[in-house]
């Protein structure tokens, strides 16, 4: 698997259902509905984070911490080698006779050079696993998905009964019920 | 089980809703600027020139324009460089700190809070850089090859920790800032008309969608880097405290410094953070999302980090005095009731004493007296940072080397110039971006438990 997460794009989809709310607890309920008959949920657009939604759609535990735990290891190999090279092989500074190897001194520079490598490591797998590039071609569903709509995107196919994913949705009060056919929504 | 509270009052009041929300804090990004928001950039601009104006003179005659001497190499300069640090530290504390606490009351104020830590370290690397004197060779201060002729710097000196401290904390609570604003400015992006903003906006959202996916990995880099952003916060303002705890200078060379330079950090920057909020939930009409509520979480905090600071200044007294050193003795008397006794006077007034008056419920949900109090608050630590680096530097061990010290012309102009800085910055952040966490707020609308 990529580290880009492919399942962001709406692009390569060719047939979705989409449901609108502007509640959360009947998007929820929805959602909860849905999963239970079966259906996959491409996914959730919210213009806030919803808590337990990942889990009713499936998404799996991020890596990131791990990722952080890498980048800070990283970062302070980079760190303690550079201080190692410049301050006991290249030129050893003889201050007051202190010693130079491993000094308490050298935690400060290596503390913040750690957490500058995780920082910044963790925000570049961040940005890439989901796909948020500077200038890359904005592809929403609806415009307000930012501000107050909360849409469940279904992908529909072989083998998904469209009635039956309407009629769940349906069941929970929807805003608006729309198809997504190539790039174009009607409304149902 | 998550139910609606009918305990905790509401943390953001009117019954809003979601589209109201973005109504309410997008409305001066997508309106005109209004008169108090011109105003207030122009006077900002005035004292932005007064900054440039001192910086020009600074650089053309030299140093030697300001009034620091051989016994007082740190005078103006480094106060307001202290001053400015301790001021940007609160904002990620603020922001890092409340989230991993889960005090949701955070989402109205974080946003202005990192964006002041961010302003407020611009202004306070003012100060180092420009000191260095000749600052064209600044970059000596980075560990490059040593080419130039010069030697590799010194890993054991508390002030190149600083340049790896504050050059840190400076690009993580700005990756922080950034990360955090993304789903706002995709919000933005969505309602602005003309074709140039919404380039701009979609620039820098990245072709955010709100997805669950995105917003799972959102929630949980956001807590690792608060978990990051805490020990950074406390490590920067304790290494900026081992500037002068590494000394020994009497009144610097003290263990208790780090801990007492934290608790000021915070307790002055809460007072900046309401010296911005009460005015912006006035002139932006934010009283629904910034209530008397916000205002009573946060002066609770100014007393407690006030009382914190005015502990360690009685400490340090017990401590010369435990310690039998006269010279530690002679620092802190000349403190109380030397040459300067009026800038140590004004320190605890306004620092140990003033901050008291938050004990009483009146005091602590008038917004008009709060903000006279986050101004007497960061009064007083200025006056803290002057006098521990005026005090204790005007008296040397050598009575020969005793001088005063008072900040020249251009050393004053600096310090107001840095205000300048500050609140262009603010003014134009108020302008074309969301003040307020617009997505999370949205999330506490329902008040849910």
């Amino acid at each position: 698997m990529g580290i880009l997460d492919k399942n962001l794009s709406i692009r390569n989809r060719n047939k979705m259902l989409i449901g609108v709310w502007e509640d959360e607890d009947s998007l929820m309920a929805a959602a909860s509905d849905l999963v239970h008959d079966g259906v996959k949920i491409h996914d959730i657009y919210t213009p806030y984070p919803v808590h337990g939604l990942d889990r009713i759609i499936g998404v799996r535990r991020s890596k990131l911490a791990r990722i952080a735990f890498f980048c800070a290891i990283t970062g302070f190999t980079l760190v303690t080698t550079m201080i190692w090279y410049m301050y006991v092989i290249d030129w050893p500074l003889n201050i007051g006779n202190k010693p130079v190897r491993f000094a308490p001194s050298w935690a400060p520079v290596m503390f913040e050079g750690t957490v500058l490598c995780t920082a910044f490591g963790m925000g570049f797998f961040f940005f890439w696993r989901n796909r948020l590039v500077h200038g890359i071609k904005n592809e929403l569903l609806d415009p307000r998905q930012t501000d107050d709509y909360l849409i469940i995107a279904v992908e529909t196919g072989e083998g998904v009964d469209n009635n039956a994913v309407l009629s769940t949705m349906k069941k929970h009060s929807p805003v608006e019920l729309r198809e997504f056919h190539h790039g174009v929504q009607t409304t149902i | 089980m998550i139910h609606d509270s009918i305990i905790r009052d509401r943390l953001v009041t009117g019954d809003k809703t979601a589209a109201d929300v973005t109504r309410d804090i997008a409305r001066p990004i997508l309106n005109k600027p209004s008169t108090a928001w011109k105003v207030g950039f122009s006077l900002s601009l005035v004292f932005l020139g007064i900054f440039v104006t001192s910086l020009f003179y600074t650089l053309w005659t030299g140093i030697g324009v300001w009034n620091i001497n051989k016994s007082v190499m740190w005078g103006w300069d480094i106060t307001n460089f202290v001053f400015w640090v301790g001021i940007g530290h609160a904002g990620t504390l603020i922001s890092a700190v409340l989230l991993l606490f889960r005090q949701k009351w955070r989402m109205s104020i974080n946003r202005s809070a990192e964006a002041m830590t961010i302003f407020a370290v611009i202004c306070a690397a003012m100060f180092p850089v420009f000191h260095m004197g000749r600052v064209w060779v600044g970059y000596w201060a980075l560990p490059l090859p040593n080419g130039f002729g010069s030697l590799w710097v010194n890993f054991q000196s508390p002030l190149l920790w600083d340049v790896f401290a504050i050059s840190t904390y400076f690009s993580v609570s700005l990756l922080f800032w950034y990360i955090g604003m993304i789903p706002d400015i995709a919000t933005i992006r969505d309602k602005v008309k003309g074709k140039t903003e919404k380039a701009v906006y979609s620039f820098f959202s990245m072709g955010w969608t709100g997805s669950t996916r995105t917003w799972a990995r959102y929630e949980l880099i956001s807590l690792i880097l608060a978990g990051l952003s805490t020990p950074l916060v406390l490590s920067v303002h304790t290494i900026v405290s081992t500037d002068f705890a590494t000394s020994v200078i009497p009144g610097w060379h003290t263990t208790i410094f780090p801990p007492y330079f934290v608790a000021g950090a915070i307790f002055s920057g809460f007072g900046m953070v309401a010296t911005l909020l009460i005015v912006a939930r006035k002139v932006m009409n934010y009283e629904n999302y910034i209530t008397i509520g916000h205002l009573d979480a946060m002066t609770k905090i100014i007393m407690v980090t006030g009382s914190i600071v005015g502990i360690a200044y009685l400490t340090e007294f017990f401590i010369a005095w435990y310690s039998g050193v006269e010279y530690e003795q002679y620092a802190f008397i000349n403190r109380a009731t030397g040459p300067y006794w009026w800038a140590y006077w004004s320190m605890m007034s306004c620092n140990l004493i003033a901050p008291q008056v938050f004990w009483f419920k009146w005091a602590r949900t008038t917004p008009w007296f709060i903000f006279i109090m986050s101004i007497v608050v960061n009064v007083g630590m200025w006056f803290e940072r002057f006098v521990i680096i005026v005090t204790s530097l005007h008296r040397d061990y050598l009575p020969s080397s005793w001088v005063m010290y008072a900040g020249s012309l251009t050393e004053i102009g600096l310090f107001l110039g840095t205000f300048g800085i500050f609140f262009t910055c603010f003014f134009l952040f108020a302008k074309f971006l969301p003040v307020i966490n617009m997505s999370e707020v949205k999330s506490i609308l329902r008040n849910r438990e």
